[in-house]
């Protein structure tokens, strides 16, 4: 037994977690943080119409440290929508159910509409007729929003590659952030997923603000879908 | 009143899929209940005449995604009735028991997402997930991946069957019965599960013989009809169970109905476990590239699934099937969804659709 007191038990220090945007003293400080950080770029934001609607995305460009703490923010508190379409759904709710319980983690509100929602995970293969309705809710969504292809056919078609009715990937209509692959994927990997798109959102991931996008993006209108 | 016109779908988190439901409505009573399906639609019957024959299975399990292993037995089964392959004896036991063991889990799932249809019952979401969850490892460890799991070859199955497999399904059994004795207090003494379910959408037994439902929807009805019993397969004819079969039609029948069944199962497992020899020899055939071949003729096969009667008709080819019709039983049981929703609250369509056990893959096809 080793005299060391276990990393949870210990007091907070003011080192500051390696890789963290962030000092434990800004965190244990975080609401006193953020007005403090409010106020002061509400002095220097020129506000033009309302001080009750300033956009965080332009007070996070201003300032350094407000654009970490709103990335803070955002990334500890994902919401997806609750967005079944096929056998990959089945191991979605498997991710909520008592096996996996991602509540745990924090990743799970599945909200039923899509204004209330960062990231919509496509899971299951997504026909032509089905197209403008995922489209429609990913443009309800509130942003910044994300996607996460769930599963072989909503990353490239799958086993139904060959079927005439069929999108073969999500990209080519949605900017897509996280691909997890399997068929189904195992919730697990849908864990993995969603850390990933957290470092992602966090801004911890080389090149960030990336997504993929198929080449042919307009493919599916000139197809008349 | 005039009546009001309200949409559905297809991206609703009450229709388990891509439903799309018109609804008329004059006030909180529903008129009339149009349903809009195809948004799953990608052309499996098509697919599979291009593939050759064990290609297929993969196709057929992503049908109905609750219940993978049944709808590949049955295409299986077709195939090897169409080559006239014999099956081992001792992987009919063995696919019986994984067969019972999917309906449990299949099961176990519809009851889990009914009671949080039916006002958030998140208790019995969760514990039905938890007992699932057993039932997958189980079938996971027997086949190798844990939904889609592509396990039944012609003549047998993938693989020999795990070394404790016999004491782990026992284990599991005994498991299984205690944990089922549960639910029911929490849904049969719940009030808000009673008022929602108990003289809702009754279907009678004409109505339910002439839009030709079948599976617990038509036991439930009042009709003792199982293809496990009118046309046995495999060791069915050998094992003693009881068809549970109910009067009113109701949505609680239903819930009944399938309860019961889930306990049959476990009795059938317990004797089929019984039947089966320690030292077993499951292996079926391995996949080839050019397999054996199937003689000209054209192959029907039917089989009891978790959610009714199953149908393949299959006019087959030397190596691949010429053509494939399936008969898939929640089509049919959706049809009936207008008839029931005549006259309920607008609520209340939800819960009877959410009783009708519908998987929108298997609908669309």
């Amino acid at each position: 037994m080793s005299d060391e007191t276990p990393p949870h038990r210990a007091g907070p220090s003011n080192a500051a977690v390696p890789g963290a945007p962030y000092t434990v003293e800004q965190f244990m400080n975080a609401e006193k943080e953020m007005t403090k950080l409010l106020g002061q770029s509400q002095k220097n934001y020129k506000v033009t119409v309302n001080a009750m609607f300033a956009k965080m995305s332009e007070i996070s460009k201003s300032m350094p440290l407000a654009r970490d703490t709103v990335r803070w923010a955002r990334m500890n508190s994902l919401w997806p929508l609750q967005f079944g379409l096929a056998c990959c759904a089945i191991e979605l709710m498997d991710f909520g159910a008592s096996r996996i319980d991602a509540e745990r983690k924090g990743y799970l509100l599945f909200r039923g509409t899509p204004r209330q929602c960062d990231v919509m995970i496509v899971a299951g293969w997504v026909t032509k007729s089905m197209v403008p309705r995922v489209k429609r809710l990913y443009l309800q969504m509130s942003e910044p929003r994300y996607v996460i292809a769930f599963g072989e056919c909503a990353t490239a078609g799958g086993p139904w590659w060959e079927s005439y009715n069929i999108m073969q990937g999500i990209d080519q209509v949605l900017p897509v952030d996280v691909y997890v692959c399997g068929c189904p994927p195992k919730p697990e990997n849908l864990f993995e997923g969603l850390m990933k798109l957290q470092g992602k959102v966090g801004g911890k991931v080389a090149g960030s603000t990336e997504r993929s996008v198929s080449e042919n993006l307009q493919r599916h209108e000139s197809e008349g879908v | 009143m005039a009546l009001v016109r309200i949409n559905v779908g297809p991206v609703h988190p009450s229709t388990h899929g891509v439903l799309r439901l018109v609804v008329d409505v004059d006030g909180d009573t529903v008129k009339n209940v149009e349903c809009h399906i195809g948004f799953l639609h990608r052309g499996v019957e098509k697919l599979c005449e291009t593939r050759m024959y064990m290609q297929n299975p993969s196709y057929m399990e992503k049908l109905d995604y609750i219940a993978p292993l049944s709808w590949d037995e049955m295409y299986v089964s077709a195939v090897e009735q169409a080559m006239g392959a014999e099956v081992k004896q001792d992987a009919q036991y063995a696919r019986m028991i994984l067969l019972e063991f999917q309906r449990i889990a299949s099961h176990l799932l519809w009851l889990g997402t009914l009671a949080n249809d039916l006002g958030q019952m998140f208790t019995a979401f969760m514990w039905a997930f938890r007992d699932r969850a057993k039932v997958i490892k189980l079938l996971e460890d027997v086949a190798g991946s844990r939904m889609f799991y592509v396990n039944v070859r012609i003549g047998g199955l993938y693989m020999p069957l795990p070394k404790d497999f016999k004491e782990r399904s026992y284990a599991l059994v005994d498991y299984l019965e205690g944990a089922l004795r549960e639910y029911p207090e929490v849904l049969d003494d719940n009030e808000v599960f009673m008022e929602r379910t108990r003289g809702v959408g009754a279907l009678s037994r004409e109505d339910a013989i002439n839009y030709g439902v079948s599976g617990p929807v038509l036991r439930a009805s009042g009709v003792a009809e199982d293809v496990r019993k009118s046309q046995p397969y495999y060791a069915y004819g050998k094992v003693n169970f009881e068809l549970p079969v109910m009067r009113k039609g109701d949505s609680f029948d239903r819930y009944r109905v399938r309860y019961e069944e889930m306990l049959q199962s476990l009795s059938i497992i317990r004797q089929t476990l019984a039947l089966l020899p320690d030292e077993s020899d499951v292996v079926g055939q391995p996949i080839k590239l050019i397999g054996q071949q199937a003689k000209p003729d054209t192959v029907i096969t039917r089989r009891e699934l978790p959610r009714g009667e199953g149908i393949v008709y299959m006019i087959p080819e030397k190596q691949r099937p010429y053509r494939i019709s399936l008969r898939s039983p929640t089509f049919i049981n959706l049809a009936v969804l207008q008839k029931l929703c005549e006259d309920v609250k607008f609520a209340d369509v939800f819960a009877i659709m959410g009783s009708l056990d519908l998987v929108l893959g298997e609908i669309d096809r």
